[in-house]
């Protein structure tokens, strides 16, 4: 395996009481798009807050590029490239889709754009490779569902992200719209972003995942590549509930 | 030690009036998330209600308060239900001004009603006091402790055990998960609100037993009510109560041990210090 | 109309300067106080207005720019030049020593703690020796009202250049995505710590300044005055009446409102105040966005831009 872009060792996450996150090791390699599956409460988006800085761990190791970047402020990791979307989208109510989008360009990876004019053209483009161009100048507020993951997708985008943390963007959307969000994640990867995807849509994660990380309770329960780990008894298991005999 | 027990007292006794105070506020911001400027203005408005229930119809002043109190739940409850609950829904800041407009209303209505002449309600017994252990009680002191602190177990009960108190509750929580439980949100915002003045009142009448009234009174006690909801934890009635008891007994040591001046920057001292030292608690009410 | 926007400051800046040359000294002497809380209002918008933390204590820097000028020039005997500036310096050390501690709180904790810091700052003023303690400070006497008048329009117009200047630039962008969604900016890499406090720092100075000129102008100041805590309702209602977050708003909602008070302050005493009052309530019933927004929203649909903003708002 070549130098990982992105790894983790011994990530722990403890609030009053609860053990959200518990010793969770795995490297990403660069270009690659890793999946992360388990049931609803696995401690999914709590990793991926931790990866961005929005969580504090409690123990563990993060490493971006070679450095430690677990004491960093989420700022920080924004500069060095790690963008996210939110599972719970959170735009910028009372700005404009451009605006929102704008945003991401100018403060992105190396600090984004410093002029204004050249942030909102890259936003621009970026709102045409998610196909949102024609909501350019509505509030962000009084968009729907799916134009909502999109907008999510174009911000973080429009950071020029390395490493892209993907958090159920295909939740609630049709087949054909899960089909088109497929594609796009593939032609970031294809431009040289790593992407890591928590799912639930078992479909998309299949055409997407070169391999997947499974959590239960806060426990990596299984890891490696995605047809074998789909087939892992353990991960059914977690699932489903023990198979009736 | 002597002094240092009637001192100790003292601030107690007014602890349990400014705890009164922050019980009003602390209920309209934890539920309605209205942080209402122009609560020194009902307190001021309770005390005059109360004032002139005694000095017009010869009620006693204790028993006089409920009246009072009702007269201010309606005014509450009409500005929540014509005024507050047509802007609930902007910024927050809002309310903050429309509050502040009231506020600027409230008083100068007063002043021209009132004028802004000193009243004191005196009851015969408002002089007399009682000992113990060496310490001189004020039975008017003692009285408006008794009532604040009944008043504010009442709301503890009434929020914790009626079905009017829970949903105040649920709607605190999520209005939206409230409203598909067939809570009416226009009652009961009106409801919590008009409680709010009612305690507001309440401790006006209480303040002008034990001190005096003028139409200026709510500046400082609407900043005072401030700090004693923010230490109390906005809608937790016993704590606000606690939270009244700290800056009460904190006012009377400081006027003690330094300069009464220095009883301004002991207060909201005090309060910066706890933003600022305890963040994490309070941030999660924001 | 945009095409001609570039023209709308220089414009007004001129024709206000030339007016303690048309009008007589009363005027004059509402007009310094018209530009100083407009200052105010447009510091406030700053920190308010465009990143979304509703200071509640700005009077504090106000209130240190008048401390430091009358220090430095009762006391110390600098110039009123040296003078503005240990204010300002004053009125920023402030901001910065505080700002990080208090930039921590959101929402309505923001606010009580810096009206708590301001209210703090004044009584420790009213012990210090060196500022003259509760009775105040008097500073040397100036005869020219036309002279403080044309540096409080200076100020004005450096205050909304300023803001004119962030509304544009990437500061800007940042700022409002700080109030839009704090959570979300700091993932997109914004250090929102140093982007509050660099905003906070920068209302602070405009409010020294306004301070420092109001301090030489009325020659005697005392904690009372200085930290007027009723600025701070002010300068954030004037803000808020005239539209938080845009350029031209609070000095819109400044001049208006300080017009209004001003008119109904010489009918009779209480009911001006009774007036202002109801003004503020209506205001915020019926124009819950601020004066500019009325006037754009009341081009596009006319009377019931009103109603459908009460329709919007209402529980």
């Amino acid at each position: 395996m070549t130098a990982p872009l992105f790894e983790v060792r011994g990530l722990t996450k403890r609030f009053r009481g609860l053990t959200a996150v518990s010793d969770v090791t795995f490297r990403v390699a660069p270009r690659e798009i890793l999946g992360l599956i388990g049931p609803n409460g696995a401690g999914k988006t709590t990793i991926i807050s931790l990866i961005s800085g929005t969580l504090d761990p409690t123990a563990g190791e993060i490493i971006f590029e070679g450095r430690h970047i677990e004491r960093l402020p989420a700022y920080r990791r924004a500069r060095l490239g790690i963008g996210r979307t939110f599972q719970v989208m959170k735009p910028f109510p009372g700005l404009s889709v451009l605006e929102n989008v704008t945003v991401g360009a100018l403060f992105g990876t190396g600090g984004g754009e410093r002029k204004r004019k050249r942030a909102e053209e890259k936003a621009r483009e970026w709102l045409r490779f998610t196909g949102l161009e024609r909501r350019m100048d509505q509030r962000a507020d009084a968009l729907g569902g799916p134009d909502r993951k999109r907008l999510e997708f174009a911000k973080a985008l429009a950071m020029n992200p390395k490493l892209l943390l993907l958090d159920e963007v295909m939740a609630g959307l049709n087949h054909v719209e899960v089909d088109e969000v497929v594609e796009l994640i593939k032609k970031m990867r294809d431009k040289g972003v790593t992407i890591l995807v928590i799912e639930h849509v078992m479909k998309a994660i299949r055409r997407l995942a070169d391999r997947l990380l499974v959590l239960h309770h806060g426990q990596q329960i299984a890891e490696g590549r995605t047809d074998e780990v789909l087939r892992d008894p353990r991960v059914v298991e977690a699932y489903l509930g023990k198979r009736r005999q | 030690m002597q002094l240092f027990g009637q001192i100790l007292v003292n601030g107690i006794l007014l602890g349990g009036l400014y705890g009164l105070m922050g019980l009003g506020m602390g209920l309209v911001w934890g539920v309605l998330k209205i942080v209402n400027l122009a609560h020194g203005a009902l307190i001021m408005l309770g005390g005059y209600a109360l004032y002139f229930l005694y000095t017009k119809a010869g009620v006693d002043p204790f028993l006089g308060l409920p009246l009072a109190m009702l007269a201010m739940f309606v005014l509450g409850y009409l500005l929540q239900t014509l005024l507050l609950n047509l802007i609930v829904r902007s910024a927050q800041l809002n309310t903050l001004l429309l509050t502040f407009g009231l506020d600027v209303v409230f008083v100068y209505m007063a002043q021209l009603l009132f004028t802004a002449d000193f009243r004191t309600i005196n009851p015969p017994y408002a002089g007399k006091n009682i000992s113990l252990f060496g310490v001189t009680v004020p039975y008017a002191q003692l009285g408006a402790f008794g009532v604040a602190v009944l008043l504010a177990a009442l709301l503890y009960l009434v929020l914790d055990k009626t079905r009017t108190g829970r949903a105040i509750r649920a709607t605190a929580q999520n209005l939206v998960a409230a409203r598909l439980y067939g809570v009416n949100p226009k009652r009961i915002y009106a409801i919590t609100f008009g409680t709010g003045a009612a305690l507001a009142g309440a401790a006006g009448g209480l303040y002008g037993i034990v001190s005096q009234i003028t139409p200026y009174i709510g500046v400082t006690l609407t900043a005072k009510s401030f700090v004693i909801a923010i230490l109390g934890g906005l809608d937790k009635p016993l704590g606000v109560i606690g939270g009244g008891l700290v800056l009460g007994i904190a006012e009377a040591m400081a006027a003690l041990y330094l300069d009464p001046t220095y009883t301004d920057i002991i207060s909201f001292g005090l309060l910066v210090l706890v933003l600022i030292a305890r963040p994490a608690q309070l941030l999660g009410r924001a | 109309m945009n095409r001609f926007r570039w023209l709308v400051l220089p414009v007004a800046a001129g024709a206000l300067a030339a007016v303690p040359w048309v009008t007589s000294d009363t005027i004059v002497q509402y007009g310094i106080n018209a530009l100083l809380v407009a200052t105010l209002a447009q510091s406030w918008n700053i920190i308010g207005g465009f990143s979304g933390y509703p200071s509640f204590g700005n009077s504090v820097f106000y209130g240190l720019g008048t401390y430091g000028t009358a220090i430095a020039m009762a006391q110390l005997h600098w110039s009123f030049g040296s003078g503005l500036v240990f204010g300002a310096v004053l009125g920023v050390a402030c901001a910065l020593l505080f700002g990080i501690p208090i930039l921590r709180l959101r929402g309505p904790y923001f606010a009580i703690a810096t009206l708590g810091l301001a209210a703090v700052m004044s009584a420790i003023i009213a012990t210090v020796e060196i500022a003259g303690k509760n009775i105040g400070l008097i500073l040397p006497l100036f005869r020219g009202d036309t002279l403080f008048y044309e540096l409080s329009l200076i100020l004005l117009v450096a205050a909304t250049a300023t803001v004119a200047w962030i509304a544009r630039s990437r500061f800007g962008v940042g700022l409002v995505a700080i109030r839009e969604d704090e959570d979300a900016a700091q993932v997109m890499g914004i250090n929102t710590t140093m982007y509050k406090v660099a905003a906070l720092t920068v209302a602070a100075f405009f409010s020294a300044l306004a301070g420092g000129i109001h301090a030489y102008w009325i020659t005697f100041i005392d904690p009372a005055s200085a930290f007027d805590p009723s600025l701070n309702v002010r300068m954030v209602i004037m803000t808020l009446f005239g539209g938080p977050g845009t350029v031209l708003g609070p000095v819109l909602g400044a001049f208006v409102l300080s017009a209004v008070s001003e008119v109904l302050a010489s009918q009779a005493t209480g009911v001006a105040s009774l007036f202002y009052g109801i003004v503020i309530v209506a205001a915020v019933v019926f124009m819950p966005k601020g004066l500019l927004d009325v006037v754009q929203g009341f081009r596009e649909s006319r009377w019931r831009y009103f109603t459908d903003n009460i329709r919007r708002y209402r529980l």
